[in-house]
């Protein structure tokens, strides 16, 4: 019953309002509002009137544009960096090392015989300028020849290039065998070309080179590809460098290490790798100071005598720091160590931390790459490198239908050969100069949004020196190889420092520019600014517009009872209204109009009559109020 | 009244008095602290007892003063830049490569030039340290040089002769060839010797620059005898140099062909015609990849080394001058396409027998010009000409700024930088004290006597490559056997010989990864946070807005003025009216009562007014009582008819 009576009475006032008019509404609001400017609209004179009118809706309008620019700002997802530098204790990077020869020549020699006798009379045939040797290369395996022959393309006339087979006799005639003068041109005469045929053999394209090294590495690394692809891992792993023989001392700050410390991987491209504090399951070792003493000394033996001769002509070994749980692409960002020398690496760690959607588009686990990727298999971390080696496998397989040697296979997929797949070299050449492709790639993979870089600080000495080093190769010999003999040498030995240096972090943290608590502050400022205005003032303001919602609401049902009135009026449209009508018609407010545009003779009525008529509102709010504002300045003076 | 007048009453009914309507600019102030916006100056008005109002007096004050000060800060705040990193993963154009032979010209091409001064180098050597033949590592087949020119003429150490300074007789100093004693005056500049004195023997070598008259000469000493005959060969050698013209310079030195043994990138094959010829004073032929005019840049869209660069490079050891480089391998420099490659200052030294692979990083930066900083986006607001034919760097800034004070100080240009317009190398036959001149202008060059240094500013934009570079043995030992002799079947024609490890070096370079970071500076402030901030502090503070300072300006400045106006115009109409009433006896009547009836309670006179407030008259504050009330149209209106009322009696 109470609560009905209050809600009765709520009602009563919200239908009340503070007026009956627009009119009254505005000026109790101009009154009573706590903004700045309406005040003055209606307590000043008319010629200032007009001057606040403007300035109140010019201020207006400042406050909404520069309230528009402000939610833009907002909207744009700016971020804000920190930067950090200094040293903290960290834990100390994972390291991989590989040999730069991905395998033990003498262990891999029965693979490779056919093809490194076939490379050697191919070479003859380059160099050689007579074709003497001709009944040598009769001994040779030319299955493997026929399949993708080096050819020599021979431009000394632009228009009519003459392709050469480099063994003549094998040429299978398809093309026009001139009666060449010169069995073999030389260099600035003649191109190298790599032919690969499709299946038939009715589609040929020609790989140019401009080098004869390019085309004959090129062409042996082709060939290898295709008999390496063909061997289990387990068995490439064995032909590989064993961490024993590649590592042969090992020191973490104080700790003595082994090559048992180091986790095995192995890398299609350099055999097998070691990683030292890999923490795929363990935890990583950290390092509390800087400084070569507190760092990773290695000693390695990369064995040179023994490297693939046509495969790996760099010798060294392949180095590289990276984040415990991530795969190392070692042929990107590996750096290489010289053998007879120390290499010291100083490390900055740089990392860079960003903040994901909305703000930067990078993603946290890769869970929303739109990419399978194929190195999950080693349980590592996501990253861009990655999805992109993923990304190319997957067009090789759904292009070639076979996986590439170099990345890892889906599950089901084979590495392509050519007995299984003949086509696959000529394939795979258009895949890797498919531009189009790449840029595919890299527009579907995202970044990591943490990303770790090594900075590295690189220096080399020579080492051992010519005094140390005899006693230095005895002792190394004895413990690998239990000989008293020398097994190791000056160009087989390398040395390795990687420690941090007196900085060893560089921390670039992303924090959003602009948060809600910024956009409400500057909202405010703006609206502080310009018109002294708050958040009430807006509630102030939805108030009246609900009060002149009201207001309509009732103006509009007068209006349809006075229709209403009208229509039943129109029935006794005949006869004249009784004195007794018009006078219940000017009580009543909804009428007024009706009568005046009646008849001319019922006009002059409610000029007569209009003195009550001002009486009926209610309340006049304005006398009210100068009322109230005499008593309180007349108390102030007293 | 006349219709007129009537027509005029009612329009200043319906118009009423507009600007100040307090009588004195005291109750104006009453009137603008009660009803003002801001917060504080009601309070003054309001709170009874003195300290109270102090007080609040004291707070406001305070109060405008923070707020003075706090904005003050905003605005002066106001250029500071915010910092971003940003990381793209993007197809990178890959940039211009620029590689060199450290020695510039083929030996047995120059040697013509260059035998006279050979020559008195060894004769120099042999003077100084009693040996005269040069045992390289590979000899030359004709490079005995010519006994039968011993006894010509000397004409290098004649110019500028290496001498030998005794450190204990200062002022002596014995000349190589003549072996004579002779005396040395004028200032001596040992190079090097501030930095560090570790020279034991008391003999120091060095040579002396005398202008044409001789008078003022400059003696420049060297710690060690290698520096000094490198040095003075050098100068030697420039002057040579500079009198040989382009092309025939470009014929001495390396061709592409020669160089590059082989090319590869990204995958492709490519050969000399992907290099551009660049030819550099100090540095001969330099060819520059990716970097031909009127084509596309080309990219890279994998990180890897075998999608980089790849050369091999023949370095030809046979060829070196002994005396100009003592270093052997090549040099190269990674740039952007429209920059100037400074080769010499910045170039990354590449060892023979080895493969250095450099590992790149892009980082961008973008600085802020003015008002931010000192940057500049284009050089054109810089004072300096570029007589480069390159964007604008500070280098070549500082270059240009140098080659323009050597031209205009010495007449003439100093050869290792490219000719401002309508100027010439310098060489003695022409211009015969210009070492002299070059070695006080280079002086005071490096302790920034010329200017240089502030006047010219860095650019705003710049791209840069970290490099990290790596060393290998290459080729590997066994694969040794079979590479040569097809690099050498490569090389064709040119080199009959068989190539030697030592005379080829090869180079990878190659985006690590497709990490670009950019460094961007934007402005931390705009003019809408500025304001915002304003808005804020005022607020804060005492709840103001723009509308009150509005106010302000409207109370303090124009209705105080009008009031002070209006009250001198009072002043002047009844200083006019008692000077027309000075016959009258009853002239001298209370200047105050005429504007203000609230006032002329003193006055004795009976107005109208005043004998309406008559009977309370015992308490004197009553007429203060109605006070002007500005807040009501109403009372505005009555006021102004009191006004004009008052008014009334003057126009009598």
């Amino acid at each position: 019953m109470h609560v009905k009576k209050y809600l009765l009475k709520c009602l009563h006032r919200l239908q009340k309002g503070p007026g009956y008019t627009y009119k009254e509404l505005l000026v109790w609001y101009c009154d009573n509002t706590n903004t700045h400017g309406p005040k003055r609209i209606i307590c000043e004179g008319p010629k200032k009137k007009a001057m606040w009118f403007f300035i109140t809706l010019l201020f207006a309008a400042l406050v909404c544009w520069q309230w528009g620019l402000f939610i833009r700002t907002y909207l744009s997802w700016e971020v804000s960096v920190s930067l950090s530098i200094g040293f903290k204790a960290m834990d100390f990077p994972a390291v991989t090392v590989c040999n730069a020869s991905p395998f033990q020549y003498s262990k891999v020699t029965h693979l490779l015989k056919d093809l490194d006798e076939l490379m050697e009379a191919v070479l003859r045939r380059i160099l050689a300028p007579e074709p003497s040797l001709a009944n040598a290369t009769t001994a040779l395996n030319f299955t493997i020849w026929n399949h993708t022959p080096l050819v020599l393309i021979d431009e000394r006339n632009p228009h009519h290039p003459v392709v050469l087979d480099l063994f003549r006799e094998n040429h299978n005639g398809s093309e026009s065998s001139s009666p060449a003068p010169e069995r073999i041109c030389n260099a600035q005469g003649c191109k190298m070309a790599m032919r690969l045929c499709s299946l038939n053999g009715t589609e040929c394209t020609f790989r140019n080179f401009t080098s004869a090294t390019q085309a004959v590495t090129e062409w042996y690394l082709l060939q290898a590809t295709n008999i390496f692809a063909q061997v289990p891992q387990q068995k490439l792993v064995e032909m590989g460098y064993p961490a024993e023989r590649l590592i042969l001392a090992c020191l973490f700050g104080d700790e003595p290490c082994s090559y048992r410390n180091f986790t095995s991987i192995f890398d299609p491209h350099y055999g097998n790798c070691y990683i030292f504090n890999w923490g795929m399951t363990e935890k990583a070792l950290p390092s509390a100071n800087p400084g070569t003493e507190f760092g990773l000394k290695l000693i390695l033996d990369i064995g040179q005598g023994d490297y693939v001769p046509f495969l790996a002509s760099t010798a060294g070994v392949r180095l590289m720091l990276h984040e415990q749980r991530s795969y190392p692409f070692i042929r990107d960002e590996g750096i290489y160590a010289m053998s007879g020398t120390e290499t010291s690496i100083g490390v900055l760690v740089d990392k860079l931390q960003r903040m994901g959607e909305p703000y930067s588009p990078c993603t946290v686990n890769g869970s929303d790459v739109p990419i399978q990727n194929f190195y999950s298999d080693y349980n590592t971390t996501y990253s861009i490198q990655a999805c992109l080696r993923s990304c190319f496998q997957d067009h090789m397989i759904r292009n070639c239908s076979c996986g590439h040697y170099l990345y890892p296979l889906p599950h089901g997929e084979k590495y392509c050969n050519t007995r299984d797949f003949p086509d696959w070299a000529r394939c795979y050449s258009k895949q890797q100069m498919n531009v189009a492709q790449r840029e595919s790639c890299i527009g579907m993979c995202k970044e990591s949004c943490n990303d770790t870089q090594y900075k590295m600080t690189i220096s080399m000495a020579d080492w051992p020196s010519e005094a140390s080093e005899d006693w230095i190769f005895h002792v190394l010999s004895q413990e690998r190889d239990r000989s008293t003999n020398l097994t190791l040498s000056r160009k087989g030995i390398v040395k390795l420092n990687i420690y941090f240096q007196e900085f060893n972090y560089r921390t670039i943290e992303e924090s959003a520019a602009n948060n809600i608590v910024w956009l409400l502050s500057n909202l405010g400022g703006q609206f502080g600014f310009w018109m002294g205005g708050s958040v009430l003032c807006l509630i102030e303001f939805g108030e009246i517009i609900i009060d002149f919602v009201w207001i309509t609401i009732i103006k509009l049902v007068a209006l349809a009872k006075g229709l209403r009135q009208r229509r039943t009026q129109a029935r006794y449209a005949g006869p004249p209204p009784t004195v007794a009508e018009l006078v219940e018609a000017h009580t009543n407010f909804g009428f007024q109009p009706d009568t005046t545009h009646h008849s001319p003779n019922t006009v002059a009525y409610p000029d007569e009559q209009s003195p009550p008529i001002p009486g009926t509102p209610p309340p006049n709010y304005d006398s009210l109020r100068l009322g109230v504002i005499e008593s309180d300045s007349e108390g102030d003076t007293i | 009244m006349a219709p007129g007048e009537k027509i005029k009453a009612k329009i200043k009914r319906n118009l009423p008095v507009t600007g100040p309507q307090a009588p004195t600019i005291k109750e104006l102030m009453r009137w603008y602290c009660l009803n003002t916006n801001t917060h504080g100056c009601r309070r003054i008005v309001v709170s009874r007892g003195r300290l109270r109002r102090l007080l609040w007096i004291g707070f406001t004050l305070t109060a405008v003063a923070l707020i003075f000060w706090q904005c003050a800060l905003l605005v002066f705040s106001f250029y500071t830049v915010s910092v971003s990193i940003k990381v793209h993963f993007e197809k990178l154009d890959f940039p211009a490569v620029t590689i060199c032979n450290i020695n510039p010209y083929k030996y047995s091409a120059v040697r013509h030039l260059l035998a006279d001064l050979e020559q008195e180098t060894r004769e120099a050597l042999t003077s100084l340290y009693g040996f005269s033949e040069i045992k390289s590592r590979k000899r030359r087949e004709a490079e005995t040089w010519d006994p039968a020119a011993e006894g010509t003429q000397p004409k290098f150490l004649h110019k500028f002769p290496l001498l030998l300074f005794d450190q204990d007789e200062k002022g002596k100093a014995r000349d190589f060839f003549t072996g004579q004693k002779r005396k040395v005056s004028g200032s001596i500049i040992h190079k090097a010797s501030n930095v560090m004195h570790v020279h034991e023997s008391k003999q120091v070598v060095g040579f002396q620059l005398c202008p044409n008259d001789s008078s003022d000469c400059a003696t420049y000493t060297f710690s060690s005898g290698v520096n000094a005959i490198q040095e003075w060969y050098k100068l030697h050698y420039m002057n040579i140099m500079a009198q040989v013209p382009l092309e025939k310079k470009i014929n001495m030195s390396y061709s592409a062909e020669e160089l590059l043994v082989t090319c590869f990138f990204d995958g492709v094959s490519c050969d000399a015609r992907n290099f551009t010829l660049f030819h550099h004073p100090m540095h001969g032929n330099c060819y520059s990849f990716n970097n031909r005019k009127n084509e596309t840049t080309l990219s890279t869209s994998m990180g890897g080394s075998e999608y980089g660069l790849q050369v091999i490079l023949y370095i030809n050891e046979e060829e070196y001058n002994p005396f100009l480089v003592s270093s052997t391998g090549a040099k190269v420099i990674i740039h952007q396409q429209n920059e100037y490659p400074f080769i010499e200052d910045l170039g990354t030294e590449i060892e023979s027998a080895m493969a250095t692979s450099i590992g790149m990083h892009l980082t961008e930066s973008f600085k802020l010009s003015k008002p931010y900083s000192q940057c500049t986006e284009d050089g054109s607001d810089v004072p300096i000409k570029n007589i480069y034919n390159a964007v604008y760097s500070l280098q070549i800034c500082l270059h240009s700024c140098f080659q323009t004070k050597m031209v205009e100080k010495c007449g003439c240009a100093q050869y290792s930088q490219p000719l401002p317009p309508a100027a010439n190398y310098c060489n003695y036959q022409q211009h015969p004290n210009w070492m002299y001149c070059y070695y006080q202008l280079h002086r005071d060059f490096v302790q920034e006597k010329l200017g240089c240094q502030s006047v010219c500013r860095e650019a705003c934009s710049f791209k840069e490559w970290t490099l990290t570079t790596s060393l290998a043995q290459w080729p590997s030992e066994v694969s040794e056997k079979w590479l040569l002799p097809v690099l050498t079947w490569d090389q064709g024609q040119q080199i009959n010989k068989k190539l030697n490890k030592t005379d080829l070096a090869k180079l990878l370079i190659f985006y690590k990864d497709l990490n670009q970071r950019s460094i961007v500076e934007s402005p931390a402030n705009s003019i809408e946070m500025l304001l915002s901030n304003f808005g804020g502090q005022l607020g804060l503070w005492m709840s103001c807005s723009v509308v009150c300072v509005i106010e302000i300006i409207e109370v303090f400045f124009i209705d105080s003025l009008s009031i002070i106006a209006r009250r001198q115009w009072q002043k002047a109409k009844e200083w006019w009216s008692r000077r027309q009433a000075l016959p009258c006896p009853e002239a001298p009547s209370s200047p105050r009562g005429q504007d203000n009836p609230a006032l002329d309670i003193d006055d004795d006179l009976p107005t109208f007014t005043s004998a309406l407030h008559m009977p309370p008259a015992p308490g004197s504050q009553v007429p203060g009582t109605p006070p002007p009330r500005y807040n009501t149209l109403r009372l505005e209106r009555a006021f102004s008819n009191q006004l004009t009322d008052t008014q009334v009696p003057d126009e009598h």
